[in-house]
């Protein structure tokens, strides 16, 4: 398979031209050439030093590291905005940053015709932008404000226009850089749930955040960098703790942290490990996620190892809200099936036709046991995944509903 | 040709950036997109009063001189318009190029097409002066204005290499701006703009050295075609399209050389 983003042995220098002394410039320039390229060294700051890394399409993957480990020039490097000094960038497909929203919008022109100019910059065509101007105004919701020039648009409305605009690219790659810390919390919820269905259809997803709980709920793979180098890279929740370990290990007293979460991790899996629990995922189509969209189908697959064939088994699921209620429990005995013989290793699903949960993060417990309740293996919180919907429903349940009135009361 | 190229790939995106800047220039103004014929206009009739009643200038082939002035600054105008713009384009785009990805020759050429949008909504206005001056018995009709479009390709190649240039050149080094400026100033000065080289009262020195300045070559095409009336000389002609070719490519080649730090710069 083709990867969608390529990085191979990427360095990328900036050189200051007079950035610091700026009345240096056009004489230094000039006059001071052998001077200057004797300083270089110190005129050099190596944004990053050597990234080898690919992005498989459909896959969501987070870039995390302290300010100034080089996030933000991976991102422009992956986008096209900046070249590398170095070694070589491939990526496959239409590209969209959302680096700054609305950044390109012209403050004396109507929002409308910054659209189409936005919708040009990002490489649509002109008739596309027409046609897809219905879905945008929808989403940025800022009514008869789109015919006005843009000076005039609160914070708020320049952000959504901004956003709808990008996303209506429809992108193969999508690169995400903090934008989505920004807007109110009906907004940031819409752009979630938004993302969220785009990385059901299968868009490649690189997402620059600081919000460690939005980049764990999000990305599948997660690369840690420091001072321009990958430290660390794999399952967004090893790389995340092992930066959180490391950001308060700064502080003093990383080690014991560690093993708290080791100590954790033993109180939430228990059994006799006849049959083993290898690994659960929720996944639409063929992509695991950890955000889904309210109402979409998935499945919860659950891998598992045999160590010695038992006769006597039931799968089960737990989901459960973070505050620990409960939301809904099944398993395969409550189904009626029943067990024969399990005796090589396989994978097992839970077919969801529709999630029909509100929006909010949730929790699974998986378990594989015997029919008296003797645990093979009982795994606690194996998985944390964040419903989104456009709407905020209260509750858990939030089914696809409709109204209707015996009399016309309602204005269309 | 790889600048071409590249804006011939993003030729729908450049003429929705003229229309923006265009459509921006004049917005909220109550006379709106009239400005671009009533800018030309007011200025010529200031020319008219001041240089037919306060002060005249007597060049031979330079009558009457408000419309022999106005004929030399027009595209004047065009050229020194465009690369002052120039010098800003790519900083006042900086966001676009930064948040957004999009390739950086867009602007400079976004800079020149408005400009010379601006020049042709000014021409209708030169070609009825000249109708009125033919019908009042001032000057004779000049029959060759017809090949304006052809005078104004060596302006365009010209000021596109200069705008290309000066655009990059400007977001690594501030202090072009300021510098532009300048050189405009002299080079309006150095340019047979105000006066002709032919009745010019100076040091023999001085008259080789205006005459050196490349752009006398394209102000003559010009003017001859659109005020004298006089088919210019294949002399004229080929130093005219050389001045041009040759900035084009220059403009182009110091383009391409800062292209890719732009993005940092800016």
């Amino acid at each position: 398979m083709k990867s969608s983003i390529r990085f191979e042995a990427v360095r990328k220098i900036y050189r200051w031209r007079g950035r610091r002394n700026r009345h240096e410039t056009l004489k230094g320039a000039l006059f001071h050439r052998r001077l200057r390229s004797r300083r270089r060294s110190a005129e050099e700051h190596i944004a990053l030093d050597g990234i080898d890394l690919e992005v498989d399409p459909g896959e969501a993957v987070a870039v995390i590291g302290p300010n100034g480990s080089g996030k933000s020039t991976f991102l422009k490097l992956a986008g096209g905005i900046l070249q590398p000094t170095e070694g070589t960038v491939e990526v496959d497909g239409r590209v969209t940053a959302l680096i700054e929203l609305g950044a390109g919008f012209h403050p004396e022109i109507t929002g409308r015709e910054n659209v189409l100019i936005n919708g040009m910059l990002l490489g649509l065509e002109r008739r596309e932008i027409e046609s897809k101007m219905p879905e945008i105004l929808e989403f940025a919701d800022i009514g008869a404000f789109i015919d006005e020039p843009v000076k005039i648009y609160s914070s708020g409305m320049y952000v959504r226009l901004g956003f709808a605009v990008a996303v209506a690219a429809d992108p193969d790659v999508l690169l995400i850089d903090e934008v989505l810390a920004v807007g109110d919390e009906a907004f940031t919820r819409r752009c979630h749930d938004r993302l969220a269905r785009m990385r059901q259809r299968g868009v490649t997803m690189v997402l620059v955040s600081h919000d460690l709980d939005m980049v764990t709920s999000f990305a599948d793979r997660a690369f840690y960098l420091e001072r321009g180098r990958v430290v660390a890279e794999g399952p967004t929740d090893a790389v995340v703790a092992r930066y959180r370990s490391d950001v308060a290990g700064d502080e003093g007293g990383g080690e014991s942290e560690a093993s708290e979460v080791n100590a954790a991790e033993a109180d939430r899996r228990w059994g006799n490990g006849d049959v083993e629990i290898v690994n659960v995922e929720l996944v639409a189509d063929t992509t695991p996620l950890r955000i889904v969209p309210n109402g979409s189908p998935c499945r919860l697959r659950i891998r598992y190892k045999v160590r010695r064939p038992v006769e006597d088994f039931v799968f089960g699921i737990a989901w459960h809200r973070a505050d620990g209620a409960q939301v809904s429990g099944h398993n395969t005995d409550l189904a009626g099936l029943v067990p024969r013989r399990l005796a090589a290793d396989g994978e097992i699903s839970c077919v969801y036709d529709s999630l029909q949960l509100a929006p909010g993060d949730y929790l699974v417990d998986v378990a594989v046991h015997a029919r008296d309740g003797l645990a093979y293996d009982y795994w606690r919180e194996v998985l944390r995944v964040r419903v989104t919907s456009a709407e905020a429903w209260p509750g858990v349940w939030a089914p696809p509903h409709r109204w209707e009135s015996s009399e016309p009361v309602w204005d269309d | 040709m790889t600048v071409l190229r590249l804006l011939w790939r993003h030729r729908s995106l450049v003429m929705v950036l003229v229309r923006r800047e265009l459509d921006a220039r004049y917005r909220a103004s109550f006379l709106g997109f009239f400005w671009s014929l009533l800018n030309p206009l007011l200025l010529l009739a200031v020319y008219a009063v001041v240089f037919t009643y306060i002060f005249s200038p007597r060049f031979p082939g330079a009558d009457p001189y408000p419309l022999f002035l106005f004929s030399g600054l027009l595209p004047w105008l065009f050229f020194s318009g465009a690369v002052l713009d120039g010098s800003l384009t790519l900083v006042d785009n900086g966001p676009l190029l930064a948040k957004v990805m999009c390739p950086p020759e867009i602007f400079p050429a976004v800079t020149v097409i408005s400009h010379l949008i601006n020049h042709l909504l000014a021409l209708p206005i030169l070609l009825a002066a000249m109708v009125v001056s033919a019908v009042a018995g001032l000057h004779p009709f000049p029959w060759t204005f017809w090949m304006v479009p052809l005078a104004l390709i060596p302006w365009i190649l010209t000021t596109g290499g200069a705008v290309l240039a000066i655009s990059v050149v400007s977001v690594h080094y501030r202090d072009m701006r300021d510098l532009v400026g300048h050189l405009l100033n002299l080079l309006f000065f150095a340019s047979p703009i105000i006066y002709s080289l032919d009745g010019l009262q100076v040091p023999a020195v001085l008259h080789r050295l205006l005459a050196l300045n490349p752009l006398a070559s394209l102000v003559a095409v010009y003017r001859e075609v659109v005020f004298t009336g006089r088919v210019p000389s294949p002399m004229t002609w080929l130093m005219a399209f050389i001045v041009g070719i040759v900035s084009w490519w220059l403009g182009t080649r110091v383009f391409l050389r800062y292209r890719e730090t732009v993005v940092e710069a800016v």
